[in-house]
């Protein structure tokens, strides 16, 4: 050991003061770098030395004000003094520049570097600030995708800085807390769909750490907290349960504690979630309470067990001081029943028919409607509810839709009504003339139950239902029409009751039997179509999974139709194909997003089936080749146009979507080479284009190469000519199976409205004849990006003429785009008027199309965007 | 510094709550209740222990303030003995509706001292005004400075009408004495409402430390569907129900009932309830819940709708009715809800329902306790009971999960458990520590409890060591940026940097943070390095060969 004052090796290490002692002199020059949105150092240091003050201590405050620190500094001029006057206006506009980073996300390049900069400033000692990051934040993450990889670590960053605060003094920063959290939540459970990892830990957290948090003091944050777990996903049921009972339920699963190895911090390891709903739905503010009651419905999609409790909850709030609240919980109500989680039990009927007699009529509204859905499990109850709803007809004589209730009721619930309409008989033949008035309220509605009988979905039972319902029915044929809805027609249905009833029939023959065959045609759909119905026409925008649920059980229909057309009963089929499109065409116009571009992108397809089971038919009927336009060249015509439009019109189509286009693609020009029954060139051409990108498609073996491609590759590669293929065509198609995907991911349907300014047959544009005249269109374009090539075609009889479009100009978005612009018609007729037809069309590019470009024009490969319009045309000499 | 607590009553035990906190020298006696089961003076708390625990001669200079948080009598009915008997004239703090109540009250219990002929303790009617005389009201969320260094504030309770949770700050320690409380709001009072503070400790009740109350919902359902059950049957309701408080609460869930059935069915009062409850609610609709708040303009939610006038003669009309009767037992000795019960209890179309609590040898009690058909008025008369019986569960106390969930928000770094008994204390006292990881304790009666309380030293820090700390983070910032270019977000919430530095503690001098530089030329030394040479032993490797 020796006592030196240099140091002499530097092996060696000696004391850590130069590492502080070295670095001041270098700090000027290392000072421009600091962006705008990142923060200046000092706050932390300030952070690390005082916490933050719940009492907010002026003293201590104002020693660890960081600007106190800079003038401080300026004091003492030298070299570090430049390096303090600097930052000092930064600090002061912190809650600023937090708010810019979170309005100009879009643009930046480095979401990394925002989350940075804002995960910082969300640690500083001013509350407002704290919680302007935090909004920060969560515009920054509802920006960012969840699909890129660093989209996840932002979430994950985002999510870790938001549960350090979520204890903090300030109302305002729990606030943002707990928002921040809830989206955090919603992208985890997105991101979940994608890894199909069923990674409940973290949800079943964050769940955990909401409720807590839904305990808050502040309204607002309780407000808040009780969105987020509603809007929660892949909670387990444990902690489901726990939410509603404050007695902690003491399970196995209960004490998971341990998340991915990190303990959890000793405040949350006590049952956070212990009957948060419970107090949800005590609390004193009725928007807390709503709240509560919206979540816990909305949770109840995820468990049975569940729901089976949230309901003795919900049904404790329909005595609630307030009455948003409690057409709140009718409409929780609802929402459990359309998801068919609401199993309504002896304890709740007194509580629940006496909604249906409520003093407000909105009330009694909203009971009905889920009493229509509602599934009651005991003769008892059955009868209640229905002497309940004739009580409530009587008093309340002007409310008609009971009738409709009363139907559904007595379908949903075929034995029971069978069981009224038995002693409704009994009733009606012990009563001597004159003494049972249809005119009462109870006769009429005990026979719009009996009657619903027959439709109800017990088909395995034999329902008989007395004739003499059914005659005593026909005096109440505007009611029970008024009951089932509008679909049905009125002549019918009186046949119908008429057939049933035993009467001669007086009508022509063919309407009782069109029923009695549109009724067994309407079994396949009904079950699916009536309960969408009722839904539809009572919340207008469907439910994403309820639509999924319906559009599963439609495609399944397709598939049994598919399977059908095998067994030759071609004709059924195609009825069954019509109608399910029929359903999606309903459920697709009471969707919008990406669902309702799936829907009608399924309708497309429908057709496109439909289309190839006609074409088959005929193909197999008529084996000889026939020259000139034939019935199979039109079916193949609307087919290929069918497929483009799948094709061409939809943006985003994933890769599972992708195959099945191309597959229907492939079978298009299949039954196309066995029409013609030789192969040109371009048909092959195209054949091997569609082939290689299956290939493509399938290559890194997400989805499989079916038989059908297969096979079709197999022979292909055999025989180049493609004689073979004409041969084998049979058992080729033979092989194609009805495979429709329901996983769309972010379809969009690109299309296009044109309307024309001012036209109309009795108001048309005057021209001179064979001079140009301009035609002013308003155009709106859903779904368009700069790289589409649209044109405007116009036709005048027989001569056509394109116009390009530029949409540069056009205003709007991503999504919608319109603009209003005058198109030349070049050449007008030498005619005294003319209807003019105009639609706009895309060209396709890809590989299918023959590529000949006419002069001017588009390739021929085209699909129509818009409806086709008629514009009105009369020279000037005749007006 | 420390916070020093001593337990004079409702340790233990629940009655004559008063605890005396001493916070920095500051003496604060929060409560000065009654015990209701004892006599004289072995009601009230013993006041003599806190002379001898500060060794001040007179209670003035002893204690600060004392603070009452509600009006029941085991939390203020000690009070004008203490001020007048005693000898206290200092501060004395209440919210507006406990100094409105309060007469009142104490006026009942001097009634019961007089009847009781208590030999010593007793305060006469003008004790009871001159004492509150000397009350200074207080408001919601007021910050009052009681000395130079004392500051308390009162926070929302629930419970009652008026009742208040008490925070009280000395420099930088910091309490809070929760009184009784209720988290879950009822029809007419809101839920228990405090800020987020940091404290050193927390004293709260404890009365229900082992329950765990199912939703307040199913209870109001349960009473709704007895009553509609009964009415609709075309039978009578009688509701002996005591005074202020619970009575409205049920009226506005049966006329809030009433409206939604559309029902004509009278539902009365008989005539004290009325008047009390009007005179008392109108003047403090500010204390009640947010909904009478937000309705109070348009209506007043206590001129119900349904509600009439009992007059004696109704009671042997026809038809069904309910009726809402003073007392709330049902005593032998009398009352109009006694004779009401006498002339409907025989029929079994009818229904009485109980309220939560009923004293010993009240009919109440028997009704409670067993099925008991045949109640002896007195010798010579019985009354065969054939009606139904309705227990009613609504308790303004709050339950465990709500203590839990209180003491979980607050996070203190000490709790006391007060108002409970000691079996339930010792358990939640148990789930308090384990659970929440917070020392707890639940003193005796006449025991006192000494916690460390928080002290803020201020301090500075050199400029050279700012500038040090900064740099570093700038250069520490500077290379991260060109490293996080790609995707590694982990370490974003962790790269809170370590200040490294030295705390200066001079005599007499502010305490200060500085580079190992300074300290150099503070001390005005000169630096030492110490070289160490390592020796390699060329024994092991002669020893290896």
């Amino acid at each position: 050991m020796s006592n030196t004052k240099q140091p002499i090796s530097n092996r060696l290490r000696s004391l850590p003061v130069a590492s502080g002692g070295g670095l001041p002199s270098k700090t000027p020059t290392r000072r421009s770098p600091l962006p705008a949105g990142e923060a200046p150092p000092l706050p932390l240091l300030h952070q690390a030395l005082h916490p933050p003050n719940p009492m907010g201590d002026p003293h201590l405050l104002s020693s660890a004000h960081p600007a106190a620190a800079a003038a401080s500094a300026r004091k003492h001029p030298g070299p570090i003094d430049e390096r303090f006057s600097d930052p000092s206006p930064h600090i002061t506009k912190r809650p600023r520049v937090a708010a810019d980073a979170a309005a100009t996300v879009g643009s930046a390049p480095y979401p990394e570097e925002e989350v940075r900069s804002l995960v910082i400033m969300a640690g500083g000692i001013y509350p407002l600030a704290r919680a302007e990051a935090l909004r920060g934040l969560a515009a920054v993450l509802e920006k960012a995708g969840t699909g890129c990889c660093d989209g996840a670590g932002i979430v994950e960053c985002c999510y870790g800085c938001a549960v350090e605060l979520m204890r903090d003094e300030d109302e305002g920063v729990r606030l943002a807390v707990v928002r921040l959290v809830g989206l955090c939540a919603q992208k985890f459970a997105a991101r979940m769909d994608v890894d199909a990892k069923s990674d409940g830990d973290i949800m079943d957290l964050i769940f955990q750490q909401l409720s807590s948090m839904a305990r808050d003091m502040c309204t607002k944050v309780r407000i808040e907290a009780f969105g987020a777990l509603g809007k929660m996903q892949r909670v387990s049921d444990g902690v489901l349960l726990q939410s509603l009972s404050k007695k902690v339920i003491k399970t196995d699963t209960m004490s998971g504690t341990i998340i991915k190895g990190q303990k959890l911090p000793p405040k949350l390891k006590i049952p956070c979630a212990a009957g948060i709903f419970a107090h949800g739905i005590e609390d004193e503010f009725y928007q807390v309470r709503t709240a509560a009651c919206t979540s816990l419905g909305a949770l109840a999609k995820f468990s049975s067990q569940y729901a089976e409790k949230a309901l003795d909850l919900l049904m404790d709030m329909m005595n609630d001081d307030t009455e948003t609240v409690r057409l709140q919980t009718l409409q929780a109500l609802f929402h459990m029943a359309t998801y068919g989680y609401l199993s309504m039990q002896e304890k709740h009927m007194h509580m629940f028919l006496g909604l249906l007699v409520d003093a407000n009529a909105l009330i009694r509204n909203a009971a009905r409607k889920i009493l229509g859905l509602v599934n009651l499990p005991k003769l008892q109850m059955f009868k209640s509810a229905i002497d309940c709803l004739i009580a409530s007809l009587e008093k309340n004589p002007e409310e008609q839709d009971i009738y409709g209730i009363l139907f559904s009721i007595g379908k949903n619930h075929g034995s029971f009504s069978a069981n009224i309409a038995k002693h409704l008989a009994k009733e009606i033949a012990t009563a001597s003339d004159g003494e049972l008035i249809l005119d009462r309220p109870r006769v009429k509605a005990l026979i719009i139950v009996s009657i619903s009988a027959p439709f109800s979905d017990d088909k395995h039972k034999k329902l008989d239902i007395p004739s003499i319902i059914f005659s005593h029915a026909i005096s109440l044929l505007g009611k029970v029409s008024c009951a089932l809805g509008e679909e049905v027609n009125q002549d019918s249905l009186l046949s119908y009751l008429c057939h049933k009833g035993g009467m001669p029939l007086w009508g022509n023959r063919s309407v009782s039997v069109e029923f009695g065959e549109s009724e067994s045609c309407k079994v396949e759909t009904v079950e699916v179509g009536e309960q969408i119905e009722n839904t539809a026409k009572a919340t207008k925008c469907l439910d994403r999974v309820l639509v999924m649920q319906s559009v599963e059980s439609i495609l399944q229909t397709v598939e049994g139709a598919w399977t059908m057309r095998m067994s030759c009963d071609v004709c059924e089929a195609r009825t069954i194909l019509r109608t399910c499109k029929e359903e999606l065409k309903v459920l697709a116009e009471n969707s919008s997003g990406s669902i309702g571009a799936f829907l009608s992108f399924l309708c497309e397809y429908l057709d496109a089936i439909r289309l190839v089971v006609e074409l088959w038919q005929l193909i197999q009927l008529d084996n000889s080749y026939t020259v000139g336009l034939t019935a199979p060249d039109i079916l193949l015509e609307k087919l290929n146009i069918s497929v483009r439009r799948m094709e061409c019109c939809y943006a985003g189509l994933n890769r599972g979507l992708e195959v099945q286009v191309m597959e229907l693609a492939l079978l298009a020009n299949l039954l196309g080479l066995s029409n013609i029954g030789a192969c040109s060139k371009a048909v092959l051409s195209k054949l091997v284009w569609i082939i290689n990108r299956l290939e493509g498609l399938c290559a890194d073996g997400s989805c499989e190469l079916s038989d059908f491609s297969r096979e079709i590759k197999k022979t292909f590669e055999a025989d180049h000519i493609g004689s073979a293929l004409i041969r084998n065509i049979h058992t080729s198609v033979e092989l194609f199976r009805l495979k429709p995907t329901t996983d769309f991911g972010a379809l969009k349907a690109i299309s296009g409205v044109l309307q024309v300014c001012d036209n109309n047959s009795e108001n048309p544009q005057s021209y001179i004849c064979g001079l140009p005249v301009g035609v002013s269109f308003n155009i709106s374009l859903w779904n368009i990006s700069s790289n589409h090539r649209l044109w405007l075609h116009m036709s005048i009889g027989e001569s056509v003429q394109h116009t390009f479009l530029d949409f540069s100009s056009f205003e709007g978005d991503g999504e919608v785009k319109s603009g209003s612009m005058v198109v030349p018609l070049n050449t007008t007729p030498m005619a005294h008027s003319f209807v003019l037809r105009v639609c706009l069309i895309m060209e396709c590019y890809g590989g299918i199309s023959s590529n000949q470009e006419r002069h001017g024009g588009p390739s021929d490969c085209v699909v129509q965007l818009s409806d086709e319009l008629d514009v009105y045309f009369v020279s000037t000499g005749q007006r | 510094m420390s916070i020093e607590c001593l337990v004079l009553g409702a340790g233990q035990d629940v009655g004559k709550s008063c605890v005396v906190a001493t916070i920095g020298g500051r003496r604060v006696m929060f409560d000065c209740g009654v015990h209701l089961f004892c006599r004289g003076r072995s009601s009230y708390p013993e006041f003599d222990r806190i002379l001898a625990a500060s060794g001040a001669t007179d209670f003035t200079a002893a204690i600060s303030c004392v603070v009452i948080t509600h009006s029941h009598l085991d939390h203020i009915g000690a009070l004008p003995y203490f001020t007048e008997v005693c000898g206290y004239h200092g501060p004395i703090y209440m919210t507006y509706p406990t100094k409105a109540l309060a007469p009142m009250m104490l006026e009942d219990y001097r009634k019961v001292m007089v009847d009781q002929q208590w030999e010593e303790g007793q305060y006469s009617y003008e004790d009871i005004l001159r004492c509150l005389k000397k009350v200074i009201p207080l408001d919601l969320k007021q910050t009052i400075q009681v000395d130079k260094d004392l500051v308390i504030r009162a926070y929302y309770a629930g419970h009652v009408l008026g009742a208040a949770m008490i925070y009280a700050k000395v420099g930088d320690a910091a309490m809070v004495y929760t009184g009784d409380y209720n988290m879950t709001p009822d029809r007419h009072l809101g839920a228990a409402q405090i800020d987020r503070l940091k404290l050193d400790l927390l004293i709260t009740e404890s009365t229900y430390a082992k329950t765990t109350r199912d939703s307040r919902r199913a209870r109001e359902r349960e009473f709704l569907q007895a009553v509609h059950k009964c009415v609709s049957g075309g039978g009578k309701v009688l509701i002996p129900l005591f005074a202020v408080g619970r009575a409205q609460e049920l009226c506005m869930l049966l006329d809030d009932y009433w409206e939604r059935m559309n029902w004509k069915i009278p539902i009365y009062f008989s005539a004290g309830l009325t008047i009390q409850s009007n005179t008392y609610y109108k003047m403090l609709i500010g204390w009640t819940s947010q909904k009478i708040k937000d309705n109070y303009r348009a209506h007043n939610p206590f001129d119900f709708k349904h509600v009439r006038h009992f007059e004696r003669s109704f009671i042997n009309n026809p038809g069904p009715c309910v009726l809402f009767a003073t007392p709330g037992m049902i005593s032998n000795s009398g009352g109009f809800s006694f004779e009401v019960f006498k002339k409907w209890a025989p029929s079994e179309k009818n229904l009485v329902t109980l309220p939560g609590y009923c004293g010993p040898g009240s009919i109440g009690h028997k009704l409670m306790s067993g099925k008991s058909t045949r109640i002896e008025v007195d010798k010579d008369t019985h009354i065969d009971v054939r009606c139904q019986i309705h227990q009613l569960a609504f308790s303004p106390h709050t339950d465990s999960k709500g203590i839990m969930d209180l003491i979980e928000f607050l996070s203190p770094k000490h709790v006391i458990l007060v108002h409970g008994e000691k079996p339930l204390m010792a358990f939640l006292k148990e789930r308090v520590e384990s659970e929440l990881g917070m020392p707890c304790y639940y003193p005796a009666n006449n025991e006192s409890v000494s916690i460390p309380a928080t002290k803020n030293l201020k301090m500075s820090a050199t400029e050279r060591f700012i500038t040090s700390c900064a740099s570093e983070q700038t250069e520490d910032n500077l290379r991260k940026q060109k490293l996080i270019c790609g995707s590694n977000m982990s370490e974003a919430n962790t790269d809170r940097k370590l200040a490294e530095g030295i705390l200066l503690m001079e005599k007499n001098k502010a305490v200060k943070i500085l580079c190992e530089d300074e300290l150099v030329q503070v001390l005005g030394m000169e630096r030492h390095l110490v070289q160490n040479e390592p020796m390699v032993s060329s024994r092991t490797g002669a020893a290896g060969e």
